[in-house]
């Protein structure tokens, strides 16, 4: 171990302190960990060393000349020197030849109070300027994209941003244009730079150049109350920086954690906090349409659902959670249903999955660090941007390769050594076949006629993950079909098996806490923790001698009850089933038949219409607690802004109250320990240990199902694929957001063949027919998904795609009418 | 649209030959080097086109084509005219020089002349500093240059 670490670190000296390294560590951040700054503006240690702005010139013992030290690895045994004469007198002349052109409007830049530029003048600077000649003058604030402005005059060149998009984006959208003092950082024909990732370049510019639109001249940075949070969007949970003022949202900006987020955000969740400020939030509690206390409110909830279970039994009541809820808010509430009402009748989503995983549970520093990324069914470009850019940095960077095994054409495509398209609704089979593989069999034979698939082709898949030491499968439970999640289960219960390989795996559905509502039990067969209803002692032992033992209604279940009238009374959490549920159309009538439905949510949806009673949620940026991202790490997201609305798990507290709980957690906190307590997994999560960084939880148990033998599917027309889109115009994004210019329209997929079969051409205007409704899209002739399927991108909640598809089927069929 | 002709294409089989497909892009002076013989300048069209085939961004092509001057991103005369402008040049006055012919042809500089004859530039550097000031009309260099030399060279260009 010691000889290991000899080689792999070296020493050296910084100005008379001794530091030791990892090697190939840039001496600039070797300084920075004995507190020894360099300045620096083009170097960023995410983008490594370039050498271009002269900023950190230093003295090296033995060698002639001054040398960057951006560019410059620690070796053994190196003297450095970051404060001679030599030094000081370079970093002035290089200063003073940055600021030739550079305006001195710091009192209205909106860099002032947090600019490296401004910050280095005051440190290294020299006080005065021998320029005598004129300000070369350029364009002032012009807009790079409707939500980036450009000030061409204060740039300094450095090409941060440029190699971003290089580097990091990997799309070279943003190069410098013309040379020398006529250098300008452009866009091909100037188009507006509008990238899922472009906001990312303004934390990195070193100066004023680039600036947040929706920002400018709204707040000094020095007056902002700056918040450590999370995103609530995607499922990576990024870090990030939440900055207000007078308890109004005014700019979200990166917090880097390399364990989540690498540093980066995507443009979603910059911009995509306008929800804070929107006109169509829940403010009140109303009752009937009429405003009234929350106390109030509580009471009606748990009267009215006390006296349907006495008339009805407890089965008579549900809960459709959803992933966008804090861990300790769906925790209460499964907690409410449970023990104080007494049904199982609990679920978040309406496709098949279960917790745990039958293999290691992969983080997503795992993707760099494995030789091979196997990513089914997943589009993370659209579904979880930030680990789209970790797959990229691996892919190009690590050295990692990767296999894509997806109905739909993706970006990421491009990255993957072996990328296998399979028929839509075909995974079922397919992964069964991977599974023979791994087993050494050979498939069936009609398998390539069922899935598009060839089995020699899933044979070299197989061999690819046996022969590499470490293999992370990335998959998306929401983008499978019927129970094909359980053969996916299987398949990694057989390659967890094989003696070489070391397997590890990540559930990536896109919803913010999807990892954290399976493990928090808002399921209607498991308990927290992967708790199976089998194990009667073990949940009793848990959960008391009343817990309910048989398997209660999925949310697809509940709603077919509510039509038949069985069951009575509903509460909705953070869920619009009568947009995003399959056969939403007609989830309306059946809710209205219920003679309770109580709607808690963030923003005035289609189901909160139809309820009786609605409370407020108070969602990201107000609500504080902890979510489990798809790495299973838990972290903490607190709050920038205040309410007077309670807490959603102290809404469910107020509800429990009323129907006998004598106890009540005291703060969130409290919440939080008691799923340490009480959830298999999470007995090491507190909030001192997640503060930071946050923290793996362990593993939960696996519980797994059976596969049913999803053969092939009989119907006529085309088989759907409903495909997410990140910019989607639905309650979050509205039509007064910032993004609103990156709302795609309404179009629909089709392979060439299938559109000669139908008669359309690109750009045909079509209805999208199917389960009694029809959407309307332009036709895209895309070759996206093999012949047979369509896609069709999820763009916005008015489209209304998810009615296209049949409640409780595998896959649903639809046709194309002009 | 713009399609590379069939004298290109072959060129262009022989270029990309040289490369390794993992270098390929190294191939990029050369292919705008044909975009501009074929077009007389490098249009968007073809910096598409060239992304494409070099598996770069049109963006990039472009920061590569107006790095270089000898690129033109705008239609230009038969002949270019350039002046150099930095230090030997412009301490031989230069400046005069450019002024006079601006006067001649009837143009400012970056300019073309209405019957697309003469474009005029300046230049960074000809690197020829001992026979400053010097002037380049297309590929060809005139050397000590002086007003009179001006009319000589201009009047000999039909």
């Amino acid at each position: 171990m010691n000889t290991a670490t000899q080689t792999d670190t070296v020493t050296l000296t910084i100005d008379g302190k001794t530091v030791t390294v990892p090697k190939g560590t840039m001496v600039v951040d070797a300084a920075k960990t004995v507190d020894i700054e360099i300045p620096v503006f083009c170097y960023h240690e995410k983008l490594g060393p370039f050498g271009c702005c002269r900023m950190c010139l230093i003295e090296v013992e033995k060698m002639p000349k001054m040398i960057t030290a951006c560019t410059l690895a620690a070796g053994e045994g190196m003297v450095v020197k970051t404060t001679t004469e030599k030094v000081e007198k370079a970093q002035k002349g290089v200063l003073e030849f940055t600021l030739l052109n550079h305006p001195l409007d710091c009192p209205v830049c909106d860099k002032g109070g947090e600019c490296p530029l401004q910050d280095n003048t005051f440190k290294f600077g020299p006080p005065d300027t021998r320029m005598e000649y004129n300000r070369f003058n350029r364009e002032k604030a012009t807009p790079l994209s409707p939500v980036i402005t450009i000030d061409r005059e204060r740039c300094i060149a450095c090409q941060r941003c440029t190699r971003y998009s290089d580097i990091i984006e990997k799309d070279q959208a943003l190069v410098m244009r013309n040379r020398g003092f006529q250098n300008r950082v452009s866009t091909f024909k100037d188009q507006p730079y509008d990238t899922r990732f472009s906001g990312n370049v303004i934390d990195i510019c070193p100066v004023g150049a680039l600036t947040n639109t929706d920002f400018r001249f709204t707040a000094r940075t020095w007056d902002l109350t700056n918040t450590n949070t999370l995103c609530g969007h995607c499922a990576c949970n990024c870090n990030m920086t939440l900055g207000t003022r007078l308890n109004e949202m005014k700019r979200v900006t990166t917090r880097p954690n390399d364990l989540v987020d690498d540093g980066w955000i995507c443009d979603k969740a910059r911009w995509g906090y306008d929800f804070t400020k929107s006109k169509n939030r829940i403010t009140q509690p109303r009752k009937q349409g009429q405003s009234v206390g929350i106390q109030e409110a509580c009471t009606e909830v748990a009267a009215s659902l006390q006296k349907i279970v006495e008339a009805h039994g407890p089965s008579s009541v549900g809960f459709i959670g959803s992933g966008y809820g804090l861990n300790e808010d769906l925790y209460s509430y499964q907690k409410l249903f449970r023990t104080n009402l007494g049904t199982n009748n609990i679920d978040h989503k309406t496709y098949t999955d279960t917790p745990g995983l039958p293999v290691a549970h992969f983080d997503l520093l795992d993707v760099e660090t494995s030789d091979l990324v196997v990513l089914i069914a997943s589009d993370p470009t659209e579904e979880l941007p930030i680990l789209d850019l970790r797959l990229k940095k691996a892919m190009t960077r690590k050295g990692v390769q990767m296999i894509v095994l997806n109905d739909q054409q993706t970006l990421m495509d491009k990255y993957a050594s072996l990328s296998l398209r399979y028929n839509v609704g075909s995974d079922g089979v397919l992964l069964a076949g991977l599974n023979t593989a791994l087993q050494g069999q050979s498939a069936e034979s009609d398998l390539e006629s069922t899935t598009g698939v060839s089995s020699n082709q899933l044979q070299a898949v197989a061999e690819k993950i046996k022969s590499a030491g470490k293999v992370c499968v990335i998959y998306n439970p929401v983008a499978l079909t019927g129970s094909s999640i359980h053969t996916l289960k299987q398949c990694l219960a057989t390659a967890g098996g094989l003696a070489e390989t070391t397997v590890g795996a990540m559930p990536a559905a896109p919803v913010t806490n999807s990892v954290g509502a399976m493990d928090m039990g808002v399921l209607p067969d498991v308990y927290p923790g992967g708790l199976a209803l089998t194990d009667g002692d073990a949940i009793k032992a848990k959960w008391g001698d009343t817990a309910p033992l048989e398997k209660g209604l999925s949310a697809l279940e509940m709603i077919e009850k509510a039509k038949s009238g069985e069951l009575k009374a509903l509460i909705v959490y953070r869920s619009n089933p009568v947009v995003d549920f399959p056969s939403g159309h007609e989830v309306g009538e059946a809710l209205k038949k219920l003679d309770l439905l109580v709607v808690h949510d963030m923003m005035e949806t289609e189901t909160a219409k139809l309820a009786q009673i609605v409370l407020p949620s108070n969602g990201p940026g107000f609500d504080e607690g902890t979510t489990t991202n798809i790495g299973g790490r838990v972290q903490l997201r607190t709050k920038g802004l205040t309410t007077d609305n309670p807490a959603d798990w102290k809404i469910v507290s107020m509800i429990a109250k009323e129907l006998g709980q004598e106890t009540a957690p005291k703060d969130v906190h409290a919440v939080t320990a008691e799923i340490a307590e009480k959830v298999t997994g999470y007995q090491e999560i507190k909030r001192s240990a997640i503060r930071k960084q946050g923290k793996n939880r362990e593993a939960v148990a696996s519980a797994n199902g059976a596969s049913a033998s999803d053969g092939t599917h009989t119907g006529s027309g085309l088989i759907l694929r409903v495909a997410d889109v990140l910019f989607s115009h639905d309650k979050i994004l509205d039509a007064e957001s910032n993004l609103a210019h990156q709302f795609q329209p309404s179009t629909v997929h089709l392979h060439t063949s299938d559109a000669e079969q139908f008669g359309v051409k690109e750009g045909d205007e079509v209805r999208v027919t199917g389960n009694g409704h029809e959407v309307k899209a332009e036709v895209r002739i895309s070759n996206r998904c093999n012949p047979g399927g369509l896609v069709l991108p999820k763009v916005s909640d008015e489209q209304g795609v998810m009615s296209l598809a049949e409640a409780g089927k595998a896959v649903s069929w639809v046709t194309i009418r002009k | 649209m713009f399609a590379f002709n069939d004298t290109s294409e072959t060129r262009i089989k022989k270029i990309m030959a040289k490369y390794p497909e993992d270098r390929k892009v190294s191939a990029l002076l050369p292919l705008l080097t044909l975009a501009q013989a074929q077009e007389g300048y490098v249009t968007p069209e073809a910096m598409v086109e060239i992304g494409q085939r070099l598996d770069v961004s049109p963006a990039y092509v472009e920061s590569v084509c107006t790095f270089y001057t000898m690129y033109y991103t705008k239609p230009v005369g038969k002949y270019v005219v350039k002046f150099c402008i930095n230090i030997s040049c412009h301490l031989n006055g230069c400046d005069n020089l450019m002024e006079y012919a601006e006067k001649k042809l009837g143009i400012k500089e970056g300019e073309t002349t209405p019957d697309k004859k003469f474009t005029l530039l300046k230049e960074e550097c000809l690197a020829a500093c001992t026979e400053a000031p010097v002037m380049q009309v297309n590929n060809k260099y005139h050397v000590n240059m002086t007003p009179e030399k001006i009319d000589q060279v201009l009047g000999s260009y039909k």
